[in-house]
């Protein structure tokens, strides 16, 4: 791993478009500016981490009867055979 | 888990709806299992079962989030729209796990759903770019101890 020693108000560039900037240094907090193109995610680890860790739960090794929903989502309207080209549509995209 | 068909005595004859989907990524936690196959069991609506190809025994428990949060509004990063080659919203199904804690329980993640290219049946776990406004462990309203 690369370290490098930064004071408060300079930055590190990666790849020649992100920079990380250390703005601040409050005690053990650090704050850290990030400035990316659009097509680069930057996330918390923790979020990863716990993704990953729903998704070791989520698992499923045998038959577990799935619960019931209550309220609309009860009975969803739908055809008896719905192919995946055929379920609902409606996320939104981020905009370019 | 058991296949989808012989989950009730009384699931009509009628093979559930089967497709395959391919995360190249895999899923967090997962990253070498990359093929599945959807399986949708019209008893168990709005629940699917994204079932690992090489191994029927595992699967996961999956659930098209409009169906059961009509306000929800997964920001789907530029680049995840590019990964999948998706070109409008309607290419896109989206695909959220259910955690199945008991009987009476379940949650669902809804800060990293599978979106699939409608077209091609690629996916990938994306990690929204609005995470932060939604829960890994969302709880689903679900009915008291269903006979």
């Amino acid at each position: 791993m690369l370290i490098l020693s930064r004071k408060s108000g300079e930055s590190i560039v990666i790849d020649g478009r992100i920079r990380v900037k250390i703005v601040r240094v409050e005690g053990d907090v650090v704050k850290v500016g990030i400035e990316a193109p659009s097509d680069v995610p930057v996330h918390r680890q923790e979020v990863y981490e716990e993704i990953q860790l729903s998704n070791q739960k989520a698992l499923t090794r045998q038959s577990s009867p799935l619960p019931k929903l209550t309220g609309a989502a009860a009975q969803p309207k739908s055809p008896v055979d719905r192919p995946l080209t055929q379920m609902s549509r409606k996320p939104s995209l981020q905009k370019p | 888990m058991k296949c989808a068909e012989t989950i009730e005595t009384e699931t009509p004859t009628a093979p559930p709806a089967s497709n395959q989907v391919r995360l190249p990524m895999g899923l967090l936690g997962f990253e070498q299992i990359k093929d599945y196959v959807l399986l949708v069991n019209p008893a168990e609506e709005p629940f699917a079962w994204l079932q690992v190809e090489s191994n029927v025994s595992l699967a996961f428990v999956v659930v098209d989030p409009f169906l059961i949060l009509p306000g929800y509004q997964p920001d789907i990063p530029q680049s995840d729209v590019e990964f999948l080659g998706m070109k409008q919203p309607t290419d896109a199904l989206l695909l959220n796990i259910v955690t199945v804690h008991g009987p009476n329980h379940a949650t669902v993640n809804l800060k990293g759903p599978i979106v699939i290219n409608r077209h091609t049946h690629v996916g990938k776990q994306v990690i929204l770019a609005n995470a932060s406004e939604y829960s890994v462990q969302h709880p689903l309203s679900v009915a008291e101890a269903a006979a």
